[in-house]
């Protein structure tokens, strides 16, 4: 369970953050929100496709991180196995909610900076701190408030872009159906990308429309990206055979 | 030269299309026909709809069945705008509640998604040899748990008009109208006029040559749609084609409707039409996000409209509904079709062309089918006219009388006995032969699909099993017609039913926080 509390200079001044970090339990994802403004690091990894949030049915990009639920082919020996880990991964264990008291180091959109109490991230001997003696937030930490300020604006910016991809009909459901070197099968559902043929087809003005929003170059980005999924099928076929250990070349 | 067979009878072209009535049936029958013919102009048909606006539209129609999935696709509206412009719900069905003895307990449903197992085998007789302490519809159906809990048929990431469970919706009328109005103006180019019919002029063959309106101008088509509700402009009044009264059969002629509001905004919308059975009728009860639409039908030869409104608000009353602001409203229903839809160059779709009590919601889709038929059947020229009505004629006319069927089935197997409005409502004479003589056949044999002879049945098999064995109907098949592999297969069936409603009932959220979703996120297409 996450023990959520909101981050305070007088409460939590001895805090710190482990520096060797494992990825942990919030690394134990098959796919991985991510926001547009992150889509040029990702290419270098990771497949991004597009997932339907289960509350709100919106899409959303995602990196595809493995087959299986809780599957995470990037995690080799607990260590993330990618130069750029996403953003959402990255934050751990600090999120932003909204604000319910003042006193806390917050950013300007009402909304504080909380993390959970029980991460063995957390801890109060080793590691780096959150706050200089004086209150003041650490470098650390202002690249924590940072990162996070980063997604939530990342988040709007990514539902304009699918909510507008939508519209035009650029995104489809695809039907991914693996056979892994051990013979055994998935069938991956609930998965979409851009629809490439729609895009071919879209008038001109709505195609430059994309383009002055920097959509055109995201969808660009997205569709590149599908280059990896072959080696994510690699990894898992490595998994299979016991090469697990080695790391990914 | 030319045979001639490849001579029409009558070479004029079929490509003017006058709709007359803008209520639902004429919005739906004109989107539908615009939608499947969408060439205008020079290349292509004209659809124009006159309505008079003299008459505020009926507004109790305000339960679908869901075909109406498939026709507001083919029109081409999306369900987030038809959801939340027309204050739409979710209905998965109809729970009737009082009509075998009228006690405490005695409610059963009828849900939408086909019993388990029916597209392969009749599983019925199996339920009822060993029905294991559930109902019919418990047992074959899991859409039976998702309503009683007044869970929504899908989930917010579930596609525009796809369920997880087979669904319709009740809907604002007053507000479907003026909603199909706005797409088939916009986006289907049908031309829309607000004007009064004063004159009808025929053509020396009989056909209508064309309309004269108030404002003096004449409207000239080669095919008029009469969707002018009960006044029956061109069917009834010009045409004078007989109406088929069925009150004999149907003894519902009156109705009580009061709009009641929601207490809070978060109360709970029950996905399916309740339908309480009264003294000498039933009650309707059926909610849209905005408030719930209530009405008690009634026959007039059993009860007073005094009567009547005071068992209504007994109703209201013992569900802490009732309050000074409600304000009732009478309505008459004329229950009966006329003998012919289709005659000469006009049909008539709608009101128009006939009225049931709204019992099993047969109003809108019957609206759907003609509709749709008219399109399929739509001839090119004049000569094609005569056959297509014939067809028509005789596929409406199968169907109204199986709707009549059907609803006066839900009377016949009822036992209550506390007015004489349910003892005549059994009479022999009352029941129509076809009905009498399918309840007859069903005693030996379970309702299956070559019981009905259509390629479209309104009430399928599958809705004669529910009612049957809902209201407790037995069927005894002869045991050497019953076997252990279907034996087998309906125990396993019955099991899975039961597995995939937990399953459901677990994940499913509320039909209420599901409307509140889709009013604000929308839904996907795909």
């Amino acid at each position: 369970m996450v023990n959520l509390v909101v981050l305070s200079s007088q409460t939590h001044r001895n805090v710190r953050v482990a520096t060797a970090r494992s990825s942990g339990d919030y690394a134990a994802v098959n796919a991985v929100g991510v926001i547009p403004r992150e889509f040029q690091r990702l290419l270098a990894h990771y497949p991004i496709f597009f997932t339907k949030s289960t509350d709100t049915g919106r899409f959303e990009p995602a990196a595809l991180l493995g087959f299986e639920r809780h599957e995470n082919l990037f995690l080799v020996n607990d260590r993330w196995d990618a130069v750029y880990v996403p953003l959402q991964i990255q934050r751990q264990p600090f999120s932003l909610i909204p604000r319910r008291s003042d006193g806390a180091p917050a950013n300007p959109d009402g909304l504080d900076v909380a993390f959970d109490l029980d991460s063995p991230h957390i801890q109060t001997q080793e590691g780096e701190r959150l706050f200089l003696d004086d209150g003041q937030p650490s470098k650390l930490l202002q690249s924590i408030t940072s990162m996070l300020a980063t997604l939530v604006s990342g988040s709007t910016e990514a539902y304009a872009f699918t909510g507008r991809l939508a519209e035009l009909d650029l995104i489809e459901p695809v039907r991914i159906d693996i056979e892994f070197v051990d013979g055994s099968e998935t069938k991956m559902q609930g998965l979409y990308w851009i629809a490439a043929a729609a895009l071919k087809a879209l008038p001109a003005a709505q195609l430059a429309d994309l383009r002055d929003r920097e959509f055109l170059e995201w969808m660009y980005f997205q569709m590149a990206s599908l280059a990896h999924m072959p080696a994510l099928v690699a990894r898992k076929n490595r998994l299979l055979t016991g090469a697990a250990a080695a790391p990914f070349p | 030269m030319k045979s001639d067979a490849a001579l029409p009878a009558d070479p004029q072209p079929i490509r003017r299309i006058l709709v007359v009535g803008g209520g639902t049936a004429g919005w739906i029958t004109a989107g539908v026909l615009a939608s499947r013919y969408p060439q205008r102009g020079e290349d292509g048909i004209s659809v124009t709809l006159i309505e008079s606006r003299q008459q505020p539209p009926i507004g109790v129609g305000e339960g679908t069945w869901p075909t109406i999935r498939a026709t507001l696709k083919q029109i081409g509206v999306t369900e987030t705008d038809f959801l939340r412009e027309c204050d739409a719900s979710f209905k998965q069905g109809s729970h009737f509640v009082r009509w075998v003895d009228g006690s405490d307990v005695d409610a059963y449903y009828h849900p939408f998604t086909l019993p388990v197992g029916y597209e392969e085998r009749n599983l019925a007789p199996y339920w009822l040899e060993d029905p294991r302490g559930q109902s019919f519809a418990e047992s074959m159906c899991f859409q039976s748990a998702i309503c009683s809990r007044a869970l929504a048929p899908k989930q917010i990431t579930t596609p525009e008009f796809t369920g997880l469970a087979n669904y319709a919706y009740h809907l604002d009328a007053g507000k479907f109208g003026p909603f199909l109005q706005r797409h088939c103006v916009d986006k289907l180019g049908v031309r829309h006029m607000v004007d009064e019919i004063v004159r009808v002029e025929s053509k020396d063959t009989g056909d209508i040559s064309h309309l004269v309106t108030k404002s003096g101008e004449a409207l000239a088509a080669d095919l008029f749609i009469d969707c002018s509700g009960f006044s029956s402009l061109l069917i009834g009044r010009h045409f004078g084609v007989p109406f088929r009264s069925q009150k004999d059969v149907l003894f519902i002629d009156k109705a009580w409707a009061v709009q009641i509001p929601y207490p809070a905004d978060d109360t709970p919308i029950t996905s399916v039409t309740v339908a309480t059975a009264q003294s000498s009728g039933w009650v309707w009860d059926i909610g849209l996000t905005t408030r719930r639409g209530v009405g008690y039908v009634f026959s007039s030869r059993y009860l007073s409209d005094e009567g009547a409104l005071e068992e209504l608000k007994n109703y209201l009353g013992a569900r802490g509904d009732l309050s000074p602001d409600l304000s009732y409203r009478k309505i008459d229903i004329n229950s009966g079709y006329r003998q012919e839809f289709w005659t000469r160059n006009c049909v008539a779709v709608g009101l128009s062309a006939g009225f049931l009590e709204p019992l099993e919601a047969s109003a809108i889709v019957m609206i759907e089918l003609s509709a749709k038929s008219i399109a399929n059947l739509l001839p090119s020229c004049g000569g094609g006219m005569r056959q297509a009505a014939r067809l028509f004629n005789d596929t409406f006319r199968y169907r109204w009388e199986r709707i009549v069927d059907f609803l006066k089935l839900h009377y016949v197997l009822s036992r209550r006995t506390d007015s004489r409005f349910w003892g005549d409502n059994r009479a022999r004479e009352s029941i129509p032969d076809s009905l009498r003589e399918g309840l007859e056949y069903w005693r030996n044999h379970c309702p299956w699909h070559e019981d009905f002879s259509h390629r479209e049945e309104v009430f399928s098999a599958a809705s004669y099993q529910y009612i049957l064995y809902g209201m407790g109907f037995r069927t005894y098949p002869a045991p050497w017609l019953l076997n252990d592999r279907d034996r087998n297969l309906a125990r396993e069936k019955m099991n899975e039913t039961a597995q995939y409603a937990r399953a459901l009932t677990a994940s499913l959220s509320g039909n209420r926080d599901l409307l509140s979703k889709v009013r604000r996120y929308g839904l996907q297409k795909i």
